[in-house]
């Protein structure tokens, strides 16, 4: 039975997190009133570049044929603890939420070099901006990781989700909250949407993800895409199942696992309407005032810490 | 036991076989037969050197080597400890792999072993001051380098003001005791009261700070360490770094009385500083092998971090936090010096190949030099703290104690750890960019010169000698649990019996856990593997679908131009952003001259300088020197020239010592 959830929590992610990406891209479509691509475009997307032929640089070392694989295989490792409808998984032993964060910062080291791979201006320029904007995200997550911890006592996932959903009014707490909003900016920074980067161009001179990747082609594009998607994925299952693990199954059985797997992806939706109408009401920042956008994520992550400290009892 | 016997033999080989390699260079000329098996015996005493650390490591002690040097007192004595076991063990496997041939490098990985082996106070200061100087004529071998010969100036100055500290502390604790052994100076340190002992301990562990090269006194630190040749750079990074924080644990800690109060909060606050410093300073440097200097800062700064951030929790009371931000210290130590020494041998050769260290002329070379590449890559990795790789495994031990010691929520642990752990975070993310630019620039894409599309990669063996200290490297990381448990009597050495470093490896030694109540745990070796299963699996379902195995390769597209190497990012690009979000703090300088008009809009012919100045030179030692000077030149005033002046100067210095001993 575990080893069956085991498979199954890995398998959810990997194979809805494409009609994740083509929902979000639906409900923004309908939102600007467009009729917009159907939700399952992203399927037809990846068959498609699958079929087709893979074509890399003459510059290109071993890295780069390497790279795909890795990231999906790194994507993949973090999509077997992230806790989905059950709160605990037979792998929660190989990582935590610093491991998570970790190998996501392995797979953007990994997409960078890549990038700089065929030796051409865009793959440069995406992956120099990568880098410094990540610098600029990874001390607000951590302390948003701080935070969390200090309130489960641990930093495994599962602990946390549990101690979360254990205490019915945690959630209302304002270290809590604020912690959500540090973690929502650099999810959003992290999975390259809207205020950051634009998902939706290849033509922006601003692109980040998109010009990691434009050197690709093929099946080599279509892991790399079908990784992001996944990544994405297990970003917004981490800020619903840490922050508002409502619904979620403590023990593998099946009534629980039905409501944890509607909660799931009720939450889910809420989250890409959110996403959404953010990406249709707001513009995207000029690149030199992201920094204020991400300091504002590490000011929101101080206040969440420093109102815990305060408020806990000593 | 009778390992104890081939223990010592081991240690005396490993010691009197280095001594006489490094007076090789003494024998006449017609016995010359012998350095043709010199340096292959040298590398066997170093690995000897290393089997006794490894020996220590399990307790195993031999006897000490006595050495009477005709002075008063003890003979000078050296010895293995538990505490010195890791140095030994890291010295001995950085020394054979770098391949230790030179007279002067032999000498110089010898004082290393004795300054981690001293057990008397003199003969460490002797060995300390030796390391110092022949390091600095390792760095100054190239003597026609104005900038090799400033280095060691540099190097010299800042070192010895740092060597005075440690003779200082050192010598009154001597005095005090009678004697140089150094059980007997902690017994007199004990004697002090409190007052006078932390300030020795201070004074001390100041002097070892400017060897591990805590900001702002790490200015020598990316000014010395390229210089020297590459397997030289390796062992000052990777080992002689370590010998501050030895001096640091066995001075500043392990005495009894030791760490005074506000010793640990100070080591903290100065390593974040240093990391972040040492992080900064790598992304906007454009040098590959001051890059991986300054990277090395920045792993100091942690060294530090977690030794101050154990002793706070130690004086919190919190004994097993304390160990496991000990055993990250430790393990952190051990793993980076591999990486670090890895970094600098593989980037050495390939600087060698391409002619130049300057990243804005290399390039391409991943194609060119494809086994050199993957121990770079393997290192660069390792150094930037991703998993499943060694510092990794570090970085989280030390994170975990700062969560824990944050939520036990006294003291200075409160303010302290949220800062640490940001700024951890910060200058993590900027060393992963950093070496991104080292690896991405100096080694993929084009090559940007000649030379560089020229490489050709290094012989066989050297090659073999560096994928064998890749492959160390990464086991030290995949099994991490497993390293951090072997730690475990160095550690208890320092911290007493209140913690045992076993505790921290679950499942037989696949988990690394933190186990008093946090339940957290990760495994490298799973994740490894998790990755590998799943690389497996989408390579099996692609191949089974038919889809289009094989690549084609096709020169990269250019928008319909021409592709130049010249096109692509350079490292100054790649880093502008950093710079540009960095400038407050960095200060950097920037200077565009048009030399020629060509059109009113566009210049045909520019001179352009940019440059990112030493913050640390610029606020710190600048007005330094400027005071000294300005000392100096009121002084030259009381030179008036005249005999009476001078003879007035006499007649009051004579009443004044006169009033004053009165």
């Amino acid at each position: 039975m575990s080893a069956a959830l085991a498979l199954l929590q890995p398998a959810l992610l990997v194979a809805l997190a494409p009609l994740f990406s083509g929902t979000i891209a639906a409900i923004k479509a309908r939102l600007q009133m467009r009729r917009g691509a159907p939700v399952w475009q992203r399927y037809a997307d990846l068959a498609r570049l699958f079929r087709k032929e893979s074509i890399l640089s003459t510059d290109a070392s071993w890295l780069a044929r390497a790279t795909p694989y890795v990231v999906l295989g790194a994507s993949l490792a973090v999509a077997t603890w992230v806790p989905v409808l059950l709160t605990s998984s037979p792998m929660s032993f190989a990582g935590d939420l610093v491991m998570t964060v970790a190998l996501l910062a392995l797979v953007r080291v990994l997409q960078a070099l890549a990038a700089l791979e065929a030796g051409t201006t865009f793959g440069g320029m995406a992956a120099s901006r990568h880098m410094a904007l990540a610098a600029l995200a990874e001390p607000a997550l951590m302390l948003s990781v701080f935070t969390l911890a200090i309130g489960a006592g641990s930093t495994d996932l599962a602990r946390i989700s549990r101690s979360v959903a254990a205490a019915p009014l945690a959630w209302l707490s304002p270290s809590h909250l604020l912690a959500l909003a540090a973690m929502w900016l650099v999810v959003l920074s992290e999975s390259g949407r809207v205020p950051v980067d634009n998902p939706a161009t290849h033509l922006e001179l601003t692109m980040i993800h998109e010009g990691m990747v434009l050197d690709y082609s093929g099946r080599h594009l279509a892991l790399l895409e079908w990784a992001a998607t996944v990544r994405q994925m297990v970003l917004f299952t981490l800020v619903a199942n840490l922050f508002m693990p409502w619904g979620i199954a403590f023990e593998p059985s099946g009534a629980a696992l039905g409501i944890a797997f509607i909660a799931w992806t009720g939450k889910l939706l809420a989250c890409g309407v959110v996403v959404a109408l953010g990406e249709s009401l707001t513009a995207k920042l000029r690149l030199f005032r992201v920094p204020e956008f991400l300091g504002m994520a590490f000011l929101l992550s101080l206040l969440a810490l420093t109102s815990d400290s305060l408020l806990r009892a000593p | 036991m009778p390992l104890a016997g081939l223990d010592g033999a081991l240690f005396a080989a490993a010691i009197w076989g280095l001594a006489a390699a490094a007076l090789l260079p003494a024998i006449p000329s017609r016995l010359r037969v012998l350095s043709a098996i010199a340096r292959p015996l040298a590398i066997a005493r170093a690995g000897a050197l290393a089997a006794v650390g490894a020996l220590g490591l399990k307790g195993v002690a031999p006897a000490p080597l006595r050495w009477w040097p005709g002075l008063p007192g003890d003979p000078f004595t050296l010895g293995v400890d538990p505490l010195s076991a890791p140095f030994l063990l890291l010295l001995g496997v950085l020394a054979a792999v770098s391949r230790v041939g030179l007279a002067l490098h032999v000498a110089f990985v010898l004082a290393l072993a004795a300054v981690f082996t001293a057990r008397h106070a003199l003969l460490l200061l002797v060995a300390w001051e030796g390391m110092t100087l022949l390091s600095a004529a390792l760095v100054a071998r190239d003597t026609r380098s104005a900038r090799a010969r400033r280095a060691a100036y540099v190097y010299l100055v800042i070192s010895h003001i740092g060597a005075a500290a440690i003779g200082l502390g050192l010598m009154r604790l001597a005095t005090l005791a009678g004697s140089f052994s150094f059980s007997d100076l902690a017994v007199a340190l004990g004697r002090l009261p409190a007052r006078e002992s932390s300030a020795v301990v201070a004074l001390m562990s100041a002097g070892f700070a400017v060897k591990l090269g805590l900001a702002p006194l790490h200015v020598w630190l990316p000014l010395a360490h390229p210089e020297a040749e590459a397997p030289v750079s390796a062992l000052l990074s990777g080992a002689m770094v370590k010998a501050g924080l030895y001096g640091l644990l066995r001075f500043g800690w392990q005495l009894p009385g030791a760490p005074p109060a506000g010793w640990g909060v100070t080591l903290a606050v100065f390593g974040l500083g240093t990391a972040l410093v040492g992080a900064l300073y790598a992304v906007v440097e454009s040098d590959a092998k001051r890059l991986l200097a300054f990277s090395t800062v920045k792993h100091a700064g942690l060294l530090a971090m977690a030794l101050g951030i154990a002793a706070t929790l130690l004086r919190n009371g919190h004994v097993p936090l304390a160990g496991v931000a000990l055993a990250a210290c430790f393990y952190h130590a051990i793993g980076h010096g591999l990486a670090k020494g890895l970094a600098f041998l593989a980037v050495g050769e390939a600087v060698h190949a391409a002619e130049s260290r300057d990243l804005e002329r290399l390039g391409g070379l991943a194609r060119r030099l494809p086994r050199l590449s993957v121990a770079t890559l393997i290192a660069t990795l390792t150094l930037s703290g991703l998993p499943p790789l060694a510092c990794f495994a570090g970085e989280w031990l030390l994170f975990q104690t700062l969560i824990l010691g944050l939520a036990a929520g006294d003291g200075s642990m409160r303010l302290l750890a949220p800062f640490s752990g940001a700024g951890l975070a910060l200058a993590t993310a900027l060393s992963a960019a950093a070496l991104v630019k080292l690896y991405g620039i100096g080694f993929l894409g084009r090559p940007r010169s000649e030379a560089a599309a020229r490489a050709r990669p290094a012989p066989a063996a050297v090659e073999v000698w560096l994928l064998l200290l890749a492959a160390l490297g990464l086991a030290w990381g995949l099994a991490s649990p497993l390293a951090v448990a072997s730690l475990a009597l160095p550690i208890s050495s320092v911290i007493g019996p209140g913690f045992d470093a076993h505790t921290l490896a679950g499942f037989g030694g696949l988990t690394l856990s933190i186990p008093p109540g946090a339940f957290a745990s990760i495994s490298p070796l799973a994740v490894a593997a998790l990755i590998a299963l799943s690389v497996g699996l989408v390579f099996v379902w692609v191949a089974l679908r038919g889809l289009h195995p094989g690549v084609r390769r096709a020169p990269s597209w250019a928008c319909g131009v021409s592709l130049d190497a010249r096109m692509q990012y350079s490292p100054l690009g790649f880093t502008k952003p950093l710079r540009l979000i960095f400038s407050p703090v960095l200060r950097p300088e920037r200077e565009l001259e048009i030399l020629e008009r060509g059109s009113p809009y566009f210049g045909r012919k520019y001179r352009f300088r940019s440059g990112v100045p030493p913050l640390a030179e610029r606020l710190i030692f600048a007005p330094m020197v400027h005071a000294v000077f300005w000392v100096s030149t009121q002084a030259r005033r009381l030179q008036a020239g005249s005999l009476h002046v001078y003879l007035a100067y006499l007649l009051v210095t004579l009443v004044a010592l006169l009033m004053l001993a009165r």
